[in-house]
């Protein structure tokens, strides 16, 4: 039977030309199912356990967060954009106002852009924290070894949470950026704070990562595994770890920087495995990265007003210019989280006429066809954690 | 982001589609607006010959006009060497049909269903021109602007 | 002990079946409070002391649940399925000397259900019964998960049988006999076989282990389970009880390897320093070293199972076949040419 098409794995394989012998089961795994990080559903057709043909369902969580953005206007968008990807909400705040300060030419205090920077690289480590409990958790087994590192990652994101509660009095859903600063100033012991946890996570991050190195059963499951080639990675879109442990090296960090990341040096790590293993490795190094980053800024905040405008008293005290569109993006944890914006929609253009929201885990969720294809029901856990997707944010 | 694009790119694109990209002054910092027949061709040239090889997204629009309605779809793709987006606009009428991208970009696959789940855009020749988000009995579209917030719709089951 | 072995069967059959079932459900308090210590947590708490009733009261909800049988399910065999694990493994503990104790220069064991003559076969073989349930159960219960569980879990136990009595015939080889308190015995005379067979007894000890592993579905080789692919394996569509006599079974087979392994590789109930103690000494002093080591042995499966990972089923397979089963091979062999020769 003929899988490939192209050169790679055809996702739209017609089953009637696959070898009537075969003898294949459809299996769905989900969307109620331990391992699919939310509610995805795959269908999977397998002969015996290998996978012949995987067809993802997504939509499971679909809220219609683009039709909602029509209606409310840009200064109650920003705790919306908290609830797409709700392991990094700090990142999407940020992606829905720099593109409204973009189209507005709006400039931003520098004592913002570092905090930013900074809230940035924290979310970052809690992000990619949660990543690594859950994918070992998918790996080694709710009831085992899995379990363990979950439970230190876990403790781990704690104090980041607590860092942010300090700060914004949430410890999720923040709404502490708004339209050309921040919403929040830095309170009194804050950065000792930070400090103080940036300084745990790297005594403890070593263990951790020798934790799954060192783990023969965790490199035969990784190895090999879920292979996105650099073509295909570049064609579907995949974007931040994903594509750069497929061997891409882009960063909108350092190639098209935000925030304070043009005055600060970002080394981004690569690498060419392209497979599951690979997608661990950048993931980690981007972790040691993000500490080093926050350490190297959270002594270096400059003084100075956080919000160049006057503060949010009315919902609708923002208009966008009408007829003007254009398309932003930042590098979230998940990848490059776009916006496409079109100014001048309703109450007289305190809303966006359209809002698409570019969302990188629905572009990492369209690889999962080709990269299970030829693996085993096992590897599925294994590829589908490596790629770090959020539902909500796929299905927004 | 967009911004002046570089002039040389500008250039190049001038030469090979003379009646979309002028050879002087910024492009549209909106996008460009191309013709429909041209839509795969500038992608295609984009990808093949200006290292335009990272797909980022396809975003449709409906604007409801005095005399019927008429629809926008933008793309966006990326150089990975250089981070510099590029993006154009095609125009569509009421009936809105678009050639696909897949056979460029595997990710069209899945960005184009969405918007043909939500808007209604018919992407001509995609392998799998199915709902992405909804269910497939669902009704309307619902970024089209005729569609009101609050149509009822029988819950999924 | 008892001469009559009806009446000893009764007596001691009675005292192992209430000690292993206590044990079975202390485990899993005990798993609980390890794991929980493993991952900076604390583990039950609320129930009794350190919360060791939380067992029990597991049990009374579980037998309070509703009964749930799936829909097309086929239903005789869902109901007995359950019934086999728990009383396969409580017979495999029949033929084991949870004591012992010297008379007239022989090592006799004690404490044992039935003294079997071929107790080493008996324990093979029914522990090669064992993946009879786990297919009965994922067949009947009418879901693809459990049906690809219960097809993983054949695979899985066909496999590491052969291993297993490879790494048996070890100490059978070695000691001449095929009952396990002949091996014990021979292992007081002689000396345990991990020490006694220098290098070989000791891997062929590690490879009884990692079988027992396999064979009570444990991390790494708990492919059958692998609830975060498979949702719950075989036992997916099982409520209340029914799934408690699963999980209970998973216990106590756990425990009687490990107690298996320590007869037929550590020297069961055998210290150094028995001899010249009076009888009723001896048979305390050995009962509570045989459970000391089946419970260090316990502890260490455990322990891995809240540190490793999990194989994937295709892996599984290849360390089976590809090392384990011809390093058995070599292991019987080299024992073989041991005897023959007179060495040991």
């Amino acid at each position: 039977m003929n899988l490939r098409q192209r050169d790679r794995i055809n996702p739209h394989l017609d089953l009637d030309t696959v070898d009537a012998a075969a003898d294949l089961m459809a299996l769905n795994m989900g969307p109620q199912h331990p391992s699919t990080h939310g509610v995805l559903r795959i269908k999977l057709f397998l002969d015996g356990e290998v996978i012949i043909k995987a067809v993802p369902y997504p939509g499971y969580l679909h809220r219609g967060v683009e039709k909602l953005c029509e209606r409310l206007t840009c200064v109650q968008l920003t705790p919306i954009f908290d609830k797409h990807d709700y392991v990094a909400p700090m990142t999407n705040e940020q992606a829905l106002n720099i593109a409204l300060e973009r189209m507005l030419g709006v400039e931003v205090p520098r004592r913002a852009r570092y905090m930013r920077t900074i809230l940035a690289e924290l979310q970052r480590l809690a992000s990619h924290l949660l990543w690594l409990g859950t994918f070992t958790l998918d790996i080694g087994g709710t009831i085992g070894g899995g379990a363990s590192l979950m439970m230190y990652t876990f403790r781990e994101r704690e104090p980041i949470l607590d860092v942010f509660e300090m700060l914004t009095g949430a410890r999720f859903h923040y709404n502490t950026h708004q339209v050309g600063g921040n919403r929040h100033d830095i309170p009194d012991g804050w950065a000792a704070a930070v400090k103080t946890c940036m300084d745990q996570l790297a005594a403890r991050m070593p263990e951790y990562e020798e934790q799954c190195v060192t783990n023969s059963v965790f490199l035969m499951r990784t190895k090999g595994i879920g292979v996105i080639e650099t073509p295909l990675a570049l064609e579907l879109g995949l974007t931040g770890p994903n594509l750069r442990a497929s061997g891409v090296d882009l960063d909108l960090r350092r190639d098209a920087p935000f925030h304070a990341y043009d005055e600060i040096k970002v080394n981004v790590a690569v690498s060419n495995g392209c497979d599951t293993h690979a997608r661990f490795e950048v993931r980690i190094a981007e972790m040691y990265e993000s500490i080093r980053i926050v350490r190297e800024l959270i002594d270096n905040v400059p003084e100075g007003p956080i919000c160049s405008l006057k503060p949010v008293r009315t919902v609708n005290q923002i208009k966008l210019p009408e007829g003007k569109q254009m398309y932003t993006a930042i590098e979230t944890p998940r990848g490059e989280l776009g916006t496409w914006l079109i100014g001048g929609g309703a109450e007289k253009g305190a809303c966006p006429y359209r809002l698409k929201i570019r969302p990188p885990s629905l572009h990492a969720m369209a690889a999962l066809p080709y990269a299970l294809v030829g693996h085993t029901v096992s590897d599925v856990v294994a590829v589908l954690g490596s790629l770090d997707p959020i539902m909500g944010e796929v299905d927004r | 982001m967009m911004g002046p694009v570089d002039p040389a790119l500008r250039d190049a694109l001038a030469k090979q589609f003379p009646d979309v990209f002028a050879a002087e002054g910024d492009l549209d910092p909106n996008g460009v607006v191309v013709p429909a027949e041209l839509h795969v061709a500038l992608a295609k040239t984009l990808k093949e010959s200006f290292g335009f090889t990272l797909y980022v997204s396809v975003i449709a629009t409906n604007f409801p006009t005095s005399d019927g309605e008429t629809y926008e779809v933008a793309t966006v793709l990326r150089n990975p060497t250089t981070a510099q987006p590029f993006w154009w606009r095609v125009r569509l009428g009421a009936d809105p049909q678009l050639a696909t991208l897949y056979p460029l970009f595997a990710g069209a696959d899945w960005q184009e269903r969405e918007q043909f789940d939500l808007l209604g855009v018919n992407f001509v020749d995609h392998p799998d021109m199915r709902r992405l988000m909804l269910s497939e009995d669902w009704e309307g579209f619902p970024l089209r602007k005729s569609y009101a917030i609050d149509t009822p719709h029988t819950p999924w089951r | 002990m008892i001469p009559n072995p009806w009446l000893n069967g009764l007596v001691v059959g009675g005292a192992v079946l209430a000690v292993l079932m206590t044990l079975g459900a202390l485990a899993s308090w005990w798993e609980r409070k390890f794991s929980a210590r493993l991952q900076g947590r604390v583990g039950t708490t609320i129930l009794g002391p350190w919360g060791i009733l939380q067992p029990f009261a597991d049990a009374a909800k579980m037998i309070q649940k509703e009964d749930l049988i799936p829909r097309d399910a086929d239903r005789v065999l869902f109901y007995i399925a359950p019934l086999f694990p728990v009383t396969l493994v409580l017979g495999l503990a029949a033929v084991i000397p949870f004591a012992g104790y010297w008379a007239d220069g022989v090592w006799h064991g004690a404490a044992m259900v039935a003294d079997v003559d071929v107790g080493v076969l008996f324990v093979l073989a029914l522990s090669g019964l064992m993946v009879f349930p786990l297919w009965m159960a994922g067949w009947a219960s009418n879901n693809k998960y459990s049906l690809l569980a219960a097809m993983r879990a054949v695979a899985q136990g066909v496999s590491y049988e052969i291993p297993m009595v490879l790494a048996a015939l070890v100490p059978v080889i070695a000691s001449g006999k095929l009952s396990v308190t002949g091996v014990i015995a021979w292992q007081a005379e002689h000396g345990w076989i991990v020490a006694r067979l220098p290098v070989v007894g000791f891997l062929a000890f590690v490879l009884f282990y990692l079988t027992s592993l396999a064979e009570a579905n444990r991390i790494p080789f708990d492919i059958p389970e692998a609830e975060s692919e498979l949702v719950g394996g075989v036992i997916t569509e099982y409520t209340g009880i029914k799934s408690g006599l699963f999980i209970l079974s998973e216990y106590l087979h756990t425990l009687v390897a490990s107690a298996v392994a320590t007869g037929m590789f550590l020297g069961g109930g055998h210290v150094p320093g028995l001899a010249g103690l009076p009888i009723w000494a001896q048979v305390v002093i050995s009962l509570a070293a045989m459970w000391f080591k089946t419970l260090a042995l316990f502890v260490s499966i455990y322990w891995i199972r809240w540190s490793w990972y999990r194989f994937r089923s295709d892996q599984l397979m290849e360390l089976c076949w590809r090392y384990l089963v011809p390093g058995g091979l070599g292991l019987v062999a080299s024992t073989a040419v041991a005897v023959s020769l007179g060495w040991v």
